[in-house]
């Protein structure tokens, strides 16, 4: 059932990266800007830039373009990058793990975040702990990311030096260890949104009938927040969750430059800017897929959270 | 090195340069050199290929010239050549033959001899492809031969001047002949010279690390175990990343930081001078640029001590001259017309369109310089009548439409990558189908008697007698205004105290086998 779900939403994502290819491939073309000019710089003899296009094929035709780009892709193949002269497939891979591992330390620093504060929320709500994790909230969606990542880095990278001010690292230990501050700077611009669904919805359920009913038979009240409350709560914060990850797909640029890391979003500005067409076309479907990904995800947590959801 | 972190640039070049070279030289002697460590560098990008025929940014091309080596490189005040591979050369009495005697004790960085095959291949790689970016620059090599493993013969098709500075562009950087057996894209997986440091790796988008050159020809150098350049294109995070001691280097400021950085404890801020000049660029195509007194209104209109303190902070020169003070060539009394109001009213009465007109001025977006120029700019000429529209485009947008003469008037500058003054005029001042037909910086300004002095000095070989030439041409193009001279920018750089013996050159590059690190 899960399975057959599952494959019959990922079918569904060829039609959605065609109509991705030929959208891009299309406005990219729009936009005036040559990456032959790009690539020759301020060096740029009228015979260079002829010679340069003809090699890039970027004389021929747009819709031969177009069709040389789609063969290309049947076979698996997103060409080569004209700026690095490498292919874009390779350049991807590598740019791809760094934002993949940047969301999932967002997510899963949001969760850990939000959980205490919604729960210190619900204690009693409209209380003190109440106003004061609503007013941290607002605050939090009012500070821009890039202004989180800086102050962050002077806390923890020079006032106490625990982690490295910016950069990736060469080894894994350190990749993982160098993205903790740009996770933590993305979980602190999620969990505003997810501590106000938590609440919600923490609310509610710990005031429904069948909670009620737990503390009378005499459970315990952890067992209660965990058992009945936090799950209740969980299936509408789980899409919220995969929304503000869905949106993030393409607001990682931020987080990349502020903290130097080799990631899509940084890939993706430098080669729009350059006009790298490969690189540009590539990115915007790998970009696709993961949002396709991020929805499904969600949509398959919601189902396994909430019986009464039949995934169909 | 002294005290004095910031350096003006302008007049006093050449004692500025003067001073940076006993600076350097006193930065060696403070002790002696300390060996080892890895030098790191926050950049602002990337290097994007290890190619040197195919390098255009400066990135790949300050990194490329710590990898591979010229027969000839500036000296550090940029305005003289000195013998590098090569220990010499000698010129045939009808300047077409160029004999250059090659130092015996090169080695390339696996050990292995580098002879004059090797340079012959790499030089005759520059031009080989119509597409490479600095074909132009090898254009008048007729052929080049290897008469011995050590001697090296260069026949030009004319007599060619420039020859030794083109022959220390980085695109004639040495490799191994035929790529040591390999093809080409294996070469530049891990690819090697005869310079101070060769590659150990490079995660593309994000770093490149070199180390030490076991076999480099400089006995005892270069003193650093090896240097890292790390892309950080953030700068409040490069300013965090030196004074946190992550890198000891942190490359380009922006002129707003520099004061700040200047008292940071342990760092030394410094502005090196550049060839760099910016320019306010007039399209003689389009209506009423094509009057003289038109471009040379709206070049007294322009407040260039004000352009300074806006977008440089203070830290840059009013320019007077197509050629930067930090180059051989640069004339000091070149007539660049300055701000005077009533000078550029004068002039506009006399023109075409003496109550003004309306024109449009392109401005690059996400460049927040050319957002405050065009706003300063438009300011400055209305009194003159004349209405500026900016037209905000994306910079690759920008810098299409400039060369495809689809603008009115735009921002442009211009820098040159070989200290002989031939690149910079043949792109910026030549017109017609002369020099590189770039039409001078795409102005479409085409004056045969500037073309004429520029060719003169291209196959003239009395030193005075060029720098003559190159004085008309720079008098002229000021009188006739295809460009407005905005200022003269530095190379702005902080590093920690702890790096000994960093110089940057005109040109921009450095040579880090130079550098130590003290303890």
């Amino acid at each position: 059932m899960l399975l057959r779900y599952v494959v019959r939403r990922l079918v569904l994502m060829i039609p959605v990266a065609f109509g991705v290819t030929l959208l891009v491939f299309f406005s990219i073309h729009l936009v005036p800007g040559d990456p032959a000019l790009s690539f020759l710089g301020d060096r740029a003899t009228p015979a260079a830039v002829a010679a340069l296009r003809h090699n890039w094929a970027l004389d021929r035709p747009l819709p031969v373009q177009y069709w040389l780009f789609l063969s290309r892709l049947a076979h698996g193949n997103l060409g080569r990058s004209l700026f690095y002269q490498s292919s874009t497939m390779g350049l991807l891979s590598r740019h791809v793990v760094v934002t993949l591992l940047l969301l999932l330390y967002g997510a899963v620093g949001a969760v850990l975040f939000s959980i205490p504060l919604a729960a210190l929320a619900t204690i009693r709500p409209g209380g003190l702990a109440d106003h004061a994790v609503r007013i941290i909230g607002m605050v939090g969606i009012g500070m821009p990311s890039f202004w989180v990542g800086i102050i962050l880095i002077i806390l923890f990278g020079l006032v106490v030096p625990v982690f490295p001010v910016a950069g990736y690292g060469d080894t894994w230990p350190a990749h993982l260890w160098a993205l903790v501050l740009p996770g933590a700077t993305i979980a602190v611009s999620i969990a505003p949104m997810l501590v106000r669904s938590l609440r919600a919805s923490l609310i509610e359920a710990l005031g429904s009938d069948f909670v009620a009913f737990a503390r009378a038979k005499g459970v315990t009240p952890a067992r209660v927040f965990v058992r009945y409350g936090l799950r209740n709560a969980a299936i509408s914060a789980v899409n919220v969750l995969g929304v503000n990850i869905g949106f993030l797909v393409g607001g990682t640029v931020v987080i990349e430059n502020v903290f130097a890391l080799p990631g899509l979003g940084t890939l993706m500005v430098h080669s729009v800017l350059d006009r790298d067409f490969p690189v540009v076309q590539g990115i915007t479907l790998v970009f696709a897929m993961l949002v396709v990904v991020v929805y499904l995800l969600t949509d398959i947590a919601h189902a396994l959270l909430d019986p009464r959801v039949q995934l169909s | 090195m002294g005290g004095a972190p910031r350096r003006k640039i302008g007049l006093t070049a050449l004692l500025a340069a003067a001073a940076l070279a006993l600076g350097a030289q006193s930065g060696r002697a403070a002790g002696a050199p300390a060996r080892g460590g890895t030098l790191v560098f926050a950049r602002t990008g990337d290097i994007l290929t290890l190619d040197p025929t195919q390098m255009t940014d400066n990135e790949s091309i300050w990194t490329a010239e710590n990898i591979y080596d010229t027969l000839y490189v500036a000296s550090p005040d940029g305005k003289t050549l000195e013998p590098w591979l090569a220990t010499g050369y000698t010129l045939s009495p009808d300047h077409l033959t160029w004999t250059f005697h090659l130092r015996k004790e090169v080695r390339f960085q696996n050990g292995r001899p580098m002879t004059s095959a090797d340079v012959k291949f790499s030089i005759e790689r520059v031009a080989a492809k119509a597409s490479n970016p600095f074909a132009f620059i090898n254009a008048a090599i007729a052929s080049i031969d290897t008469p011995g493993p050590y001697t090296l013969v260069i026949r030009t098709k004319y007599p060619w001047a420039p020859l030794l500075a083109d022959v220390a562009l980085f695109a004639n950087g040495v490799i191994p002949a035929n790529y040591g057996g390999e093809t080409e894209a294996q070469f530049f997986r891990h690819p090697i010279g005869t310079g101070p440091f060769m590659v150990k790796s490079w995660a593309k988008g994000s770093e490149v690390q070199l180390v030490a050159n076991p076999y480099y020809w400089q006995k005892g150098k270069p003193y650093l175990a090896g240097v890292t350049f790390l892309s950080v294109p953030n700068d409040n995070t490069r300013r965090l990343q030196l004074q946190s001691g992550q890198v000891q280097v942190d490359e380009f400021p922006p002129f707003s930081m520099v004061s700040e950085l200047n008292h940071m404890p342990g760092v030394r801020m410094t502005l090196f001078p550049s060839s760099r000049t910016d320019f306010l660029a007039f399209n003689e195509q389009h209506k009423p640029f094509a009057d003289i007194h038109v471009r040379r209104a709206i070049s007294y209109a322009l407040n260039r001590e004000a352009m300074v303190k806006a977008v440089l902070f203070g830290h840059g020169e009013p320019a007077n001259a197509i050629i930067s003070p930090a180059l051989w060539g640069y004339d000091p009394n070149s007539p660049g017309i300055q701000y005077d109001l009533a000078k550029a009213k004068a002039e506009l009465a006399q023109s075409s369109v003496p109550h003004g007109f309306s024109t449009t001025l392109i401005v690059g977006s996400g460049a927040s310089t050319e957002a405050l120029l065009g706003q300063i700019v438009q300011a400055e000429l209305k009194p003159l009548g004349i209405n500026v529209t900016l037209r905000q485009v994306d910079p690759n947008s920008e810098y299409t439409d400039i060369q495809n003469g689809k603008y009115d008037i735009a921002f442009n500058y211009d820098t040159t990558d070989i200290i002989d003054p031939d690149e910079l005029i043949s792109f910026s001042a030549m017109g017609g189908t002369t020099g590189q037909q770039t039409h001078a910086l795409f102005t479409n300004y085409d004056n045969p008697e500037v073309d004429h002095w520029a060719e003169q000095a291209e196959r003239t070989f009395d030193e005075a007698r060029r720098h003559q030439l190159y004085d008309e041409v720079q008098v002229q193009v000021a009188k006739d205004a295809p460009l407005a001279f905005l200022y003269y920018s530095p190379f702005a750089y902080a590093y920690s105290r702890k790096v000994q013996g960093f110089d940057v050159y005109p040109t921009g590059n450095y040579h880090l086998e130079d550098v130590w690190l003290s303890h």
